[in-house]
């Protein structure tokens, strides 16, 4: 019996590998997820355990959990102590705050306030000079490499930079470093000085972390033992090898995230990978029904059956998983060149390999994926008669939608349709977007079970301008495609996976950016936005003055910010202009009761805080009466809003934190410019930000994560293209006779080919219209959860971007098939049984 | 012989040819042939299993090759002509009975029988649809797809369906091969009606010598060759004829 099996598995090759690729594709990219993710672990960790082989000890500060705000750090005094200590050899402290460096245009470089790091001497030093030398004078400093490279900045240069007060203060430039691993740094770039110098700049009252490194002979576990010893309690206390190994463990958090959110993508690729499976046994086991009951006639019993497929499916499940895993390697190794290659903060010269739980994860779900897949055809198999042995030819599958099936359906369509509506009504937030997720899953497997009666209707209403406009070809095409349902169904719904998903990618972003971009043009009129770099630092007012004296501006709103503690909580309260340009547009309650004594909350802040339009809120000893509450995304002061007289009364030191401006109409944006950046040249530290480019950016970084998302569900696609392939290179080896007979009556080789393109390119269709109408429907269903005014905007181009695609995408499948059935010889298929 | 075409040859073949494979492997299926169909009869083509029937009627049909020697249908010398040629020369002059499989499941009796001219985007002659569908004696049952009828209404549609495009010629092989005696003689008198009726050609090929009876002329092949052949048939002289054969 085993024998039966391999010898049929071996002489159909081309079946084998087209079957196994959909899981090796699968597994391959699961498998490359866990190369990837590794392979960036072992070579962090490789870091970390260098850098930290030049450190004995590293002292942390133990900080107050409870007040997050204020950064923990550690004294001079606590390094006089453990520079005392017996057996250090040397002790550094390590400064890091925020040093602002400025652009050749005298305004601050760049979004983020560069960081000020200090550079320690000696062996302690962990910063990599890649050219130049270390800051040693007060005068010097180093700056790391990216950011020298996209300010223009050179050895020898003269650069400037503000202190913590704001005040300019000029370097010569010694030196170019690399940041290494450091995310922070590497986001925000960084200048290194001397130690002293560090602190000045930054303003920073102590050290973040105090490096030691002990004598000669000295062990890092006692010494860490008598530096603890010393400093006493408040303190955390490491050996290097432990601190290496925290870091280690804080970055695998990271790509665990990272990995995480590429195995969902893994996870709905070996979905669809096992619906290609189904699909091809149960393909394969009818079209052998006749070799099954022959086997039967001659003795076989229904569990050696059975067991001839399951292990067929062992092999199949065998190879694509090895082939998958050595596919998976590649993937890896491409995905870490891909990132060097756009130079991410990822250490490099680490070599990709297969880990056993690589190994293991990737052989045990390939397998278990083929199998499962293939246990219903096995048990299909099972039932066919000995005596069908004996019928002369095998008669063609009639599907009748059995009641069962239509209750089934109509019971899972009918719940999930109940759920999704539960969730859109509900209030946004996380519980109705998971209730939408959940309906939306039930409503799918709804249309999994009735997918077979659809696709009926559906064939006719697609292939009803093809069966006119190609005549015979077309319209046996358009038979052909529905002519078994069942098949058709699973053949389809795999592809339906992947375009539903795009779908609903695409109706989230594109609804997402309708909505931000239409609140703030209908209650945010802004052409400019004057901000700051840095969190908490401030505007002058007197910019906000100078700015609306130009007769160019129309209206000009200064927005104040500041913490508080309300009901034990800290948090934002502000004010903002009134201007009748700005409509502060409530969720509930009224703007125009909002006058002295009263203030406006958003939403989010309302329920946080437990508080009703009509209560009253206690903030800096005194009471305010709520009257209104705001929209989350649209307004000026997120958090508590009070009048300005109210919040300067209240909070007399605090500074404009922003400045919106709305620019006259007719004025040009040139001048509008020109006026913005010399009213602000006098303070380097503020940014002036023009909205269009905002929104440019905003726009942009969307249609990054979209194309990411896209291009990760194209593999499941991709998967279920080689399903459509499949189920027609195996329809097409059932039709051999039709085909010749065809041929005969005088169908000529390229029409031959065209009803085959025809039949994939109809069934491409079904499967992306069912796609596009549940992933845009459920798309809406998701919008109604995130915001309340939601502005729903449907990407109808894109949408049929993707029907289109898909069409054609089943073309593409049919082309070898097609080719082969066209390429066969008539008197040859005639004769074959 | 002379070289122009006798106009009342439907089909000719002159040093008919076929070996399949090469070498020491190599068959010789058909080893000269010369033979002549005249327009208007029903021949029929018997021989020992292997000698050559199945070979022979592909050949003159433009669906296999031959390896030499040259075949006319009417006035189209069909061995010079290629793949896409011969499919259109297929189209307008050649109708098919096969044994068994002659029907596309997913089209209705009657969709099948207009699937050729569908093919060829040509209208169906409505008096000879009217006239071959009252013949074929399907009634009510042309909307009827293949599985819903029986082997013999089956061959019936099949013949049905060779005749509604008037083609030159029919080639029938083994029609009623797969069916009992009473279905394949409804068959075969069908087949002789729309000779007799219709002025129809058919060449066909058999095993059977009651279903060679039907035709006008049995042609006898052995290894290869023509070895004889009987006008008038009837039953207990092809099977004299063949018992000499096989002797
Ligand atoms: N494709 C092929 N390749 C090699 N040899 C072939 C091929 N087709 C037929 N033959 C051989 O050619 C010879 C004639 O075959 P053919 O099928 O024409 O015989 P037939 O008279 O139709 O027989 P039957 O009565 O059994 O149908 C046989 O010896 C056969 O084995
Ligand atoms: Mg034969």
């Amino acid at each position: 019996m085993f024998r039966t099996t391999l010898a049929g598995l071996l002489a159909h090759k081309l079946r084998l590998l087209l079957t196994s690729l959909a899981i090796t594709l699968g597994v391959g990219f699961i498998a490359g997820t866990f190369v990837l993710t590794d392979t960036i672990d072992a070579a962090f960790a490789q870091k970390f355990t260098a850098d930290a082989a030049k450190i004995s000890v590293a002292v942390l500060p133990d900080g107050d959990k409870a007040d997050r705000r204020q950064d923990p750090i550690l004294t001079t005094g606590d390094l006089a102590k453990v520079r005392g200590v017996r057996g250090v050899a040397d002790a550094q402290g390590i400064v890091q705050g925020t040093a602002p460096l400025l652009g050749k245009n005298g305004k601050v470089a760049g979004s983020r306030a560069t960081a000020g790091i200090s550079v320690p001497e000696g062996a302690l030093n962990r910063t990599v000079i890649t050219e130049g030398s270390s800051p040693a004078a007060a005068t010097e400093a180093v700056l790391d490499k990216d950011t020298a490279k996209t300010r223009e900045f050179a050895v020898g240069d003269t650069i400037t930079v503000l202190d913590a007060k704001q005040v300019k203060h000029q370097f010569t430039l010694v030196g170019l470093f690399d940041v290494g691993v450091n995310q922070e740094l590497s986001f925000t770039g960084a200048v290194g000085f001397t130690a002293d110098t560090a602190r000045q700049m930054t303003g920073a009252k102590g050290f973040r972390e105090i490096d030691v490194r002990g004598g000669d002979g000295v062990s890092p576990e006692g010494l860490r033992a008598s530096v603890a010893a010393a400093l006493g309690s408040g303190y955390t206390v490491k050996t290097g090898t432990q601190l290496a190994d925290d870091l280690a463990a804080a970055n695998n958090m990271d790509t665990a995230f990272i990995r995480m959110g590429l195995l969902l993508f893994g996870v709905i690729a070996m979905l669809v990978a096992a619906l290609v499976i189904y699909n091809t046994f149960n393909i394969l086991v009818a079209q052998r029904a006749r070799e099954m009951a022959l086997l039967r006639c001659i003795g076989a019993t229904k569990k050696q059956v059975f067991g001839s497929i399951l292990l067929e499916s062992v092999v199949v499940g065998v190879l694509s998983s090895v082939l998958g895993l050595l596919i998976g390697l590649g993937l890896g190794a491409g995905a870490l060149a891909v990132l060097g290659a756009v130079d991410a903060p990822i250490p490099t010269g680490v070599g990709v390999s297969l880990s056993t739980r690589t190994i293991v994860v990737g052989l045990v779900i390939g397998i278990i994926v083929t199998v499962a897949a293939a246990l219903l055809p096995a048990r299909a198999a099972t039932r066919v008669a000995p005596i069908a042995a004996l019928r002369a030819q095998v008669e063609e599958s009639t599907f009748r939608a059995g009641m069962l099936r239509i209750v089934f359906g109509a019971l899972f369509l009918l719940a999930g349709t109940g759920i999704t509506a539960l969730g859109v009504s509900k209030d946004p937030g996380q519980d109705a977007l998971l209730a939408v997720m959940a309906g939306g899953c039930v409503f799918f497997l709804g249309v999994l079970i009735l997918a077979p009666l659809i696709v009926k209707p559906l064939s006719a209403f697609v292939g009803w301008l093809p069966a006119r406009l190609f005549g015979v070809p077309g319209k046996l095409a358009v038979d052909n495609s529905r002519r078994n349902p069942k098949r058709a169904a699973t053949t389809t719904v795999a592809l339906t996976i992947g375009v539903t998903l795009m779908t609903l990618i695409s109706v989230v972003t594109t609804t997402t950016r309708a909505t931000v971009s239409e609140q703030l043009d209908a209650q945010f009129p802004v052409d400019y936005m004057i901000g700051t770099q840095q969190h908490d630092a401030t505007i002058p007012r007197t910019v906000a003055a100078d700015l609306r004296s130009k007769p160019e501006f129309g209206s000009v709103v200064a927005v104040r910010e500041t913490q508080t503690r309300i009901k034990g909580q800290s948090v934002n309260v502000g004010t903002f202009t009134v201007d009748p340009e700005f409509k502060v547009a409530p969720v509930t309650g009224s703007m125009q009761d909002f006058g002295p004594g009263t203030a406006a909350v958003t939403s989010w802040t309302a329920k946080e805080l437990g508080v009703a339009v009509g209560d009253t809120l206690e903030a800096a000893g005194k009471g305010y009466r709520v009257v209104a509450l705001l929209s989350d995304q649209a307004t000026p002061v997120y958090g508590v809003s009070l009048t300005e007289q109210d919040f300067d009364a209240a909070f007399p030191e605090a500074m404009d934190r922003s400045v919106l401006i709305k620019v006259k109409d007719g004025v040009a944006a040139e001048t509008s410019r020109r006026i913005v950046e010399a009213a602000t040249e006098p303070y380097p530290a503020v940014l002036v930000e023009s909205v269009t480019e905002t929104r440019g950016a905003f726009d942009e970084a969307l249609d990054m994560i979209t194309m990411i998302i896209t291009g990760l569900l194209g593999l499941a696609v991709l998967i279920s293209l080689l399903g459509i392939a499949n189920t027609l290179s195996l329809s097409v080896h059932e039709r051999t006779r039709e085909s010749a007979l065809l041929r005969a009556l005088g169908l000529t080789r390229p029409q031959l080919r065209r009803m085959l393109s025809i039949e994939a390119f109809v069934l491409g269709l079904i499967g992306a219209l069912v796609g596009v109408a549940l992933g845009a429907t459920f798309g809406w269903a998701a919008t109604q959860t995130m915001v309340n005014d939601v502005v729903f905007r449907a990407p109808v181009l894109q949408i049929l971007g993707f029907v289109a695609l898909s069409g054609v995408a089943g073309v593409v499948a049919a082309l070898l098939p097609a080719r082969r059935a066209a390429k066969a010889s008539i008197v040859g298929s005639l004769a074959s049984s | 012989m002379t070289m122009t075409t006798d106009v009342r040859q439907a089909v000719t073949a002159r040093g008919l040819k076929k070996v399949y494979g090469q070498g020491d492997a190599a068959v010789h299926a058909l080893r000269g042939i010369e033979v002549g169909f005249a327009t208007g009869a029903f021949t029929a083509i018997m021989g020992p299993s292997g000698s050559g029937k199945s070979t022979l009627m592909h050949c003159l049909a433009g669906l296999d090759t031959v390896s030499a020697g040259e075949i006319h249908i009417g006035d189209v010398e069909i061995t010079k002509l290629n793949d896409k040629q011969l499919t259109l020369l297929r189209r307008e002059r050649i109708g098919f009975v096969f044994q068994a499989f002659n029907l596309l499941p997913t089209l209705t009796a009657e969709q099948n029988i207009r699937l050729p001219l569908e093919i060829a985007g040509r209208q169906a002659d409505q008096v000879l649809f009217d006239r071959v569908i009252e013949t074929v004696g399907l009634g009510e049952r042309l909307g009827h797809r293949p599985t819903q009828l029986s082997g013999g209404q089956q061959q019936r549609v099949a013949v049905a369906r060779a005749l509604i495009s008037k083609p030159q010629v029919i080639f029938a092989d083994e029609p009623t091969g797969n069916l009992d005696s009473r279905s394949g003689a409804e068959v075969l008198a069908f087949l002789r009606r729309s000779v007799r009726e219709l002025n129809q050609t058919i060449v066909m090929v058999t095993h059977d010598p009651v279903a060679a009876s039907y035709a006008d002329r049995v042609i006898f092949l052995r290894d290869g060759l023509l070895v004889t052949e009987l006008f008038e048939p009837t039953a207990q002289t092809v099977l004299d004829t063949l018992m000499k054969l096989e002797a």
